[in-house]
């Protein structure tokens, strides 16, 4: 059982579920999702929240595997480990879970308004809501505490319109009793609350929000619809400052000493999407440290600097007064030997996180123990253990963390209930039964037609009675039909029925959007006996009831027109094959650390055979040289149990002194040879963990190498354990942080140097109190708990002086009264001052470096590398230890500089992902993936390096080279047929006759009179375009109804000859939506469609069309109102520009254009 | 060209020695600076002041370090928990022993000494601020001792509140009783000055006439007088029961036994005084107290309860000399006819003090008055 559907908790049920696991998912909330959901971007990519955090609530809500219970709290947990039995109450809704679609019909007319929490209150919704859009499950809740109903019994105006009957205003409470065999709790955090503070004027001044509430304001689906505006008059705010620390890292009342770990880096991420939304807009950030510590979070702080008008002012700040009339808010600040007060439009609270108000209870609930801080105690050396065992930790309960350490906690928590429960894998977990495939191959095409009423979201628009009638004229359309509610359990059941009673062949279903509901219909084809690729959506809601409301003919037009294009589609749409690989349960990890050893032993642990490669003759890493960590624990001693663990394991084989030759394969299917010992072996494997681990950079300044006083911070520790006499009877010692970290040549932060220096300096306080210890630095990152040992330090008489960049410490050797000594000069900021420090010893905190052999390892097992060098993850938030290479994981200090326990943690994830693979018997790829005709490849290899994930290769075949896919890499994007100069690639499911058919039925060819009506064609990939689209519709944006649209998965698939066709239509405008550059769900896929748009418009100027009939926009998910804007805009611009006109010539040019490529191959 | 320093060991010993040691855990985020009360007046780094002796380089000659009024402010708000009161009492005790204080530092010190008051009066009039009113001295069997402030007992204006006081509680049936003759100064303020000596002194005779009295109850009408006896007398291992002439007010009007029958149709604003509030809390119960008095208006000012702005009386700043445009008290009354209040009421006779000074200096000192609850309560009972 997982409690708490956040980020962490939904890593952890779809990484339990998919390796074998029955998983209940216990959320408080109506929904699943946390407070990720809440967020507008992400950092440090800015990749849209809800985007990337959506699909995984489908994925848990689909899984056969997971049952999510929502609005459902945890009584009781009794028995032990292996044997739980957890009483839950689930809060009563007030709706039959079952009936209610989602609609939102009856938010629309209940009278009573009430604070949107999921808006933190900074706009309305109804006593009956859902929680926001995108919830899963989409189910409509009462609050019992406002509707009108539970206050007088009178009101009943949501039943009445609930065409479900889904109301139920006599609903209990419900109590269940499950039996689990482990629970991870993921309960998450709360934000602090500033009103602990008054001081801050948070609930007095009307312009102060909270960081939360911004992250509000900026997204699209906020309550200002993504217009930064302040609360106080609904004015954009020009003059911006953001406070940091606002609950964190102070020890006075109602405040908490440890640091909140993420503020830096959100604030600067807040910074940079404001000035994105208003680019005059002045932004201050004031702090004391700023921490950017993670990956790639100190280059996304150096961008921010680099912005025009943002500052980053080092002092905490008061607040000064709210001025009356304009309502802006004063700030003190210290800067330069004065204090200033300054006025901004909008001050933003850095509030850090706290655990979650009920921790006392939860704690005693589930039996664990809590830290000093009230977060979850952990074990010292694995993050996810609690007190009681059976029960694992995961997310920011365990103490403050960012997304992707949410995510790596979350797969770790749940290779560890794997490890208990691994004699049980598969017993509860099950997979559907489908009858079996008929071969349509051979059948005249037999469409059947759904259309549906969505209650009265598409009725009240749409006349669905004449657009039924109209899509059963349509050729090849055997059945008709219309119903109330398409996805409806017994609706669902009569299309099965109506498929195998009529015969049909292809089954189009004129609804909502595919993005939620296509797999549920192509479910329902299986279950009917027929593949589930010959299916299509015509999204009739989304696309039209909801955006064209007011304008119902021309609504009904477009339904008619998306029916059209879909049959079309689904005419040539052929059944695919999903293909099957066996998979060998083996895996391999490369790298003998801490992080390789334990994946190695993890892996083992739940019954695979594991090869563990050491390129040096010891295992234990960089550990070997680490002997205590800054919680005061006994390095040496676990590790040596971690050797000993592996070393003992029978499933275990250690290769020490050995080294990687070759390695190829693929997911699954891995084969890798290794020298050992001299010789070579083969070693087949079904999934590689690359845990290469870092090293320590040897600096060439500081008299370094030429002082013999000078040393490196791992040699200081190794001293100090030695007892050298020199280091621990020095009268004064210095350390100087960020020694080739933090500088152009090398921009990252290396993360682990502060806590590790502040380690020796209390060690060696320990070992010597009347040491004089100074600690030179930039910023003090000891994030999270951390930050009390940085306290612990001063107060125990470590000085901590800061420098900055420009002015490095000078340090000199001199002769001092007994022997030579070092001074080192810094200028102190607030003195202003140079201070001279004499010491005897210095050691240098130098950068963390990736290690030596990580190139080699990079080319070997196709892992890309970051520009610092580090192993590249496949998405910084959401895949933090997957590879760009399906089946290849990462962990350790392989991927990042990170301690002794985020390295393990790390490895326990990396397992776990390797576990989901392994633990089947086979793998799946979809059957939408590119198909090579062998015959048409001319083995020019542009395909080879338009595809993101080496999927395609070249080989010698005896008609020359020719392009080869491997189809488990591929993965459908479909930007290597958009390059295919000879059209011998095709993609399935989104081949050229498909996406041709739809173009070509896109618009009624029977000619319109009247006024002009410009006919646009948008191109929509599916993760970004088409999703914002579907944002446009459910918020209800009301846009030109000129545009039809067809989904591709990715735009880079968008082939100028779609472009060349479509004009040949007389269509007058082509849009194409794609990601962000930056955010695109295929690597860097949609690069490419930039350099085809721009290409392409030079073509249409060749042939004398105008190149403004193209257009391209970058829209992400939740930017409905941009998407919006855009038709809105091109129709208007089209307008003006009259429709296109295609003489013979240009006619005669574009079919040459189109068929160009293929003729000269001919 | 900047000069360069170097840690001084000693000074720094010193410093940790005399109660500064909490400078350790200053991480120099500059909060101290933003709400110190004197950049409201001219530059005052308090954050600096910190550093400086942190490096043992602190400059005990200057005025700096008596700059400090000890209002709290920077403690109240030190997310890392610098007791910077401490560290500056610390270099003001070091500078003492090098003999190197302001001059009217000096002249309180003298009075104290030979006349166990600050303020230059003679030792055997302590009592006489109760002649003729219906005061009796403290025996054993009296409930209350009443100490009031030397400030009361030797300035003509603030007399009126020992007065008042007397009066209510006369009023009240409360049974109390003074001393005179043989009480002296708390000792707050000249241990605030760096006197650390003279401070134990004053405090041990105190404690020796109160033991020998039978004290066991003291109501006192300054909170500097509240702040010592509550919080550092209990280091010489007693224990008295302190009360401040607003918690007994309070109770006295909840338990019936003081009544207030007139009306009082002013505006008033109250003004909490720093040690009173900011440094022990109490800022509920002098509303209270106003509140009940019919047909008074009671309105805040712009600072307010522990956010309140110091009159710069604090931290032996009283027996100081502040030039005109640095007075904090100025500050003060302009916020409170901000507010719209004829009067400012207030528990505490040193921002009387200094209140009544900045009402003078006003363009027309008619605008407000200044008064100590107790002056207003005399007048509705």
């Amino acid at each position: 059982m997982i409690v708490g559907g956040g980020i962490s908790g939904i890593q952890a049920s779809l990484d339990l579920a998919n390796s074998g696991f029955k998983v209940y998912l216990v959320d408080k909330s109506p929904a699943i999702g946390g407070h990720m959901a809440q967020f507008d971007k992400v950092f440090p990519t800015n990749d849209c929240s809800m985007c990337i955090e959506s699909p995984k609530f489908i994925e848990c809500d689909r899984h056969p595997n997971i049952e999510i219970l929502t609005y459902a709290e945890v009584n009781r947990v009794e028995g032990e480990v292996g044997n739980f039995k957890v009483t839950l109450t689930k809060k009563p809704r007030y709706i039959i879970e079952n009936k209610c679609r989602g609609c939102g019909t009856c938010m629309q007319y209940c009278p009573i308004s009430i604070g949107d929490t999921y808006n933190e209150n900074l706009s309305s919704t109804k006593a009956i809501h859902i929680y926001f859009s995108q919830a899963v499950p989409l189910l409509a809740y009462i609050d019992p505490g406002t509707c009108l109903y539970f206050r007088d019994k009178k009101c009943t105006i949501c039943a009445g319109v609930c065409e479900n009957k889904a109301i139920d205003f006599h609903q209990k409470e419900e109590n269940l009793e499950i039996e689990v065999g482990a629970i991870i709790l993921a309960p998450g955090y709360e934000v602090f609350d500033p009103l602990l503070r008054p001081e801050y004027g948070y609930g007095k001044m009307k312009n102060v929000v909270t960081s939360l509430e911004f992250e509000r304001i900026l997204n699209a689906d906020g309550p200002y619809r993504g217009e930064v505006v302040r609360p106080s008059d609904g004015k954009h705010p020009k003059k911006v400052a953001w406070i940091q620390c606002v609950g964190s890292r102070q020890v006075i009342p109602g405040g908490h000493s440890y640091c909140s770990a993420v503020c830096c880096m959100y604030a600067i991420k807040q910074t940079i999407l404001a000035k994105e939304h208003e680019s005059n807009l002045e932004a201050t950030i004031f702090h004391n440290d700023v921490r950017t510590y993670g990956k790639e979070f100190e280059q996304f702080y150096r961008r921010a600097k680099s912005l025009p008008g943002v500052r980053f002012m080092r002092s905490y700040v008061s607040i000064g007064r709210e001025i009356s009339g304009s309502n802006n808010v004063t700030v003190k600040y210290s800067a330069n030997g004065s204090v200033k007060e300054e006025e901004f439009d909008l001050v933003v609270l850095s509030v850090g996180l706290t655990p979650p108000k009920e921790r006392e209870k939860l704690a005693a609930k589930f039996g664990i123990d809590l830290n000093a801080h009230g977060f979850c105690q952990s074990n010292s050396f694995n993050l996810m253990e609690t007190s009681r065992p059976g029960i694992f930790v995961s997310g920011a309960f365990g103490g403050p963390k960012d997304i992707p350490e949410s995510v790596v906690t979350g797969s770790s928590g749940a290779v560890l209930c794997g490890e208990i429960l691994s004699g049980r894998r598969g017993k509860l977990a099950r997979e559907k039964e489908y009858p079996p495939e008929r071969d349509i191959s051979a059948e005249e095409p037999r469409v059947g037609v759904f259309v549906c009423h969505c209650g009265t979201n598409i009725g009240s628009v749409i006349d669905v009675p004449s657009v039924a009638q109209y899509a059963s004229t349509l050729e090849n359309v055997v059945h008709t039909e219309e119903v109330l509610f398409a996805c409806s359990a017994d609706s669902v059941k009569h299309i099965a029925e109506t498929i195998r009673e009529k015969g049909l062949n292809r089954v189009v279903v004129a609804a909502c959007t595919p993005r939620t509901h296509e797999p549920l219909f192509q479910d329902t084809l299986r279950e009917a006996g027929i593949n589930k690729y010959v299916f299509v959506m015509a999204n009739i809601r989304e696309h039209s009831s909801w955006v064209h409301s007011r304008e119902k003919k021309k609504a009904t037009q477009k339904a008619n027109d998306k029916i059209r294009m879909s049959v079309a589609r689904a005419i040539k749409l052929r059944p695919l094959k999903e293909i099957e690989l066996p998979v060998n349960k083996k895996g391999l990890v490369v790298g003998g650390g801490v992080a390789g050893m334990t994946s190695a032993l993890n892996l083992a642990k739940q019954g695979f055979e594991v090869h563990l490669l050491e390129k040096n003759k010891d295992l234990g890493g960089i550990t070997r040289r680490i002997h205590y960590t800054l919680e005061g624990k006994d390095v040496q001693v676990y590790l040596n149990d971690l050797i000993h663990s592996v070393y003992i394991n029978p499933l275990i084989h250690v290769y020490t002194g050995s080294s990687v030759i070759e390695s190829s394969g693929y997911v699954g299917n891995f084969a890798t040879k290794v020298m050992h010992h001299g010789k070579e072996k083969r070693i087949q494997h079904g999934t590689t963990i690359v845990a290469t681990g870092a090293e320590e950079h040897k600096p060439d300044q500081y008299l370094y190498g030429k002082n013999d006083n000078v040393l490196t911070l791992l040699e200081l520790e190794e001293s100090i354990v030695r007892g050298d006499e020199k280091i621990i009877n020095s009268e004064s010692l210095a350390i100087i942080l960020c020694v080739g970290s933090r500088e152009d040549n090398r921009p990252y932060c290396s993360r682990v140097c502060c806590g590790q220096a502040i380690k020796s300096a209390l060690r060696l306080k320990e070992i010597n109190p009347g040491m004089d210890i100074y600690i030179f630095y930039r910023d003090i990152r000891t994030y999270s708990f951390k930050e009390d040992y940085y306290r612990e330090a001063t107060g125990k008489g470590v000085v901590f002086i800061r420098y900055d960049l420009d002015e490095k410490p000078l340090v000199e050797a001199v002769k001092g009264n007994n022997g030579q000594i070092l001074n080192i000069t810094v200028t102190d900021p607030v003195l202003e001052k140079k201070v001279v420090i004499e010491a005897d010893a210095l050691a240098l905190a130098t950068a963390v470096v990736p290690s030596a052999q990580s190139e080699e390892i990079s080319r070997l097992f196709k892992v890309p590398l970051s520009q610092d060098g580090f192993f590249l993850e496949a998405h910084m938030k959401l895949r933090p230890v997957d590879s760009a290479t399906e089946g290849v994981f990462l962990c350790g200090t392989a991927h990042f500089p990170k301690h002794i326990d985020e390295a393990a943690g790390q490895a326990y994830a990396a397992a776990g992902r390797a576990c989901t693979i392994l633990a089947q018997n086979t793998i799946k790829s979809s059957g939408a993936i590119c198909e090579i005709n062998e015959v048409n490849c001319s083995g020019c290899g542009l395909c080879i390096k338009a595809c993101q994930y080496g999927a395609v290769d070249l080989q010698e075949t005896p008609d020359g080279r020719k392009a080869r896919v491997t189809p488990a890499v591929c993965q459908g994007c479909g930007a290597c047929a958009s390059v295919c100069p000879t059209a011998a690639i095709s993609i399935n499911h989104f081949d050229d006759s498909q996406i041709m058919a739809e173009i070509d039925s896109a618009y009624s060819p029977t000619v319109k009179k009247g006024q002009f009506e410009p006919k646009i064609l948008a191109f929509l990939c599916n993760w970004c375009g088409y999703a914002g689209s579907d944002m446009a519709g459910v918020s209800r944006m009301q846009y030109a109804p000129n545009a039809r649209e067809i989904r591709v998965m990715c735009s880079s698939r968008v082939h100028p000859k779609f472009i060349m066709e479509a004009f040949l239509q007389k269509i007058d405008g082509i849009l194409v939506c794609g990601c962000h550059l930056g955010d695109c769900h295929y690597m860097k896929a949609n690069e490419q469609t930039d350099k085809m748009v721009n290409i392409t418009k030079k073509t249409l100027e060749k042939i004398g069309i105008n190149p403004e009939r193209l257009r391209q926009e970058y829209i992400s998910a939740a930017e409905g109102a941009k998407y919006a804007e855009a038709v809105n805009n091109f129709t208007r611009y089209l307008t003006k520009l009259g429709p296109v006109q295609i003489n013979e010539e240009q006619e005669r040019k574009l079919i040459e254009y189109k068929l160009k490529k293929l003729q000269k191959k001919k | 060209m900047v000069d360069s320093v170097t840690p001084l060991k000693e000074a720094i010993d010193a410093i940790f020695e005399s109660g500064g040691k909490s400078i350790e855990l200053c991480y120099q985020c500059g909060l101290c600076n933003t709400v110190c009360p004197w950049n409201l007046v001219k530059d005052f780094m308090v954050r600096k002041v910190v550093r400086e002796a942190r490096f043992g380089v602190s400059e005990i000659e200057g005025e700096g370090i008596w700059q400090c009024a000890a209002c709290g402010n920077c403690v109240a708000r030190c997310p890392r928990g610098v007791k910077i009161i401490d560290v500056v009492v610390a270099l003001r005790k070091i500078a003492s022993e090098y003999n190197i204080l302001p001059k009217t530092i000096r002249v309180a010190r003298g009075s104290l000494s030979g006349e166990g008051n600050p303020w230059g009066g003679r030792r055997e009039e302590r009592g006489n601020w109760a002649d003729g009113l219906p005061v009796k001295s403290f025996t054993e069997n009296t409930e209350f001792l009443y100490f009031p402030c030397c400030t009361q007992i030797y300035d003509h204006r603030t007399r009126k509140i020992a007065v008042a006081t007397a009066n209510i509680l006369k009023k009240a049936g409360v049974d109390f009783g003074i001393i005179g003759p043989e009480e002296v100064c708390c000792g707050e303020s000249i241990r605030k000055a760096g006197d650390e000596d003279l401070f134990k002194k004053l405090a041990k005779e105190n404690i020796k006439t109160f033991i020998e009295k039978g004290v066991r109850k003291i109501i006192v009408s300054s909170p500097h007088c509240y702040q010592v006896f509550k919080n550092e007398y209990p280091e010489f291992m007693v224990s008295f029961e302190i009360i401040h002439i607003s918690q007994l007010l309070i109770q006295l009007v909840n338990q019936g036994k003081l009544k207030f029958v007139k009306e009082y149709g002013k505006k008033v604003t109250y003004h909490d005084p720093c040690f009173l509030g900011r440094h022990n809390g109490i800022c509920d119960a002098p509303r209270e107290v106003l509140s009940r008095i019919p047909g008074l208006d009671l309105v805040e000012m712009a600072n307010s309860y522990r956010d309140s702005l110091c009159c710069g009386g604090g931290g032996a700043r009283i027996w100081m000399e502040t030039p005109k445009g640095e007075r904090f008290s100025d500050l003060r009354l302009g916020q409170a006819l901000e507010a719209g209040a004829s009067e400012l009421a207030t528990f505490c006779p040193y921002c009387i003090l200094n209140f009544e000074d900045s009402r003078l200096g006003l363009e027309d000192s008619n605008v407000i008055e200044i008064r100590d609850v107790t002056e207003i309560i005399q007048d509705v009972i």
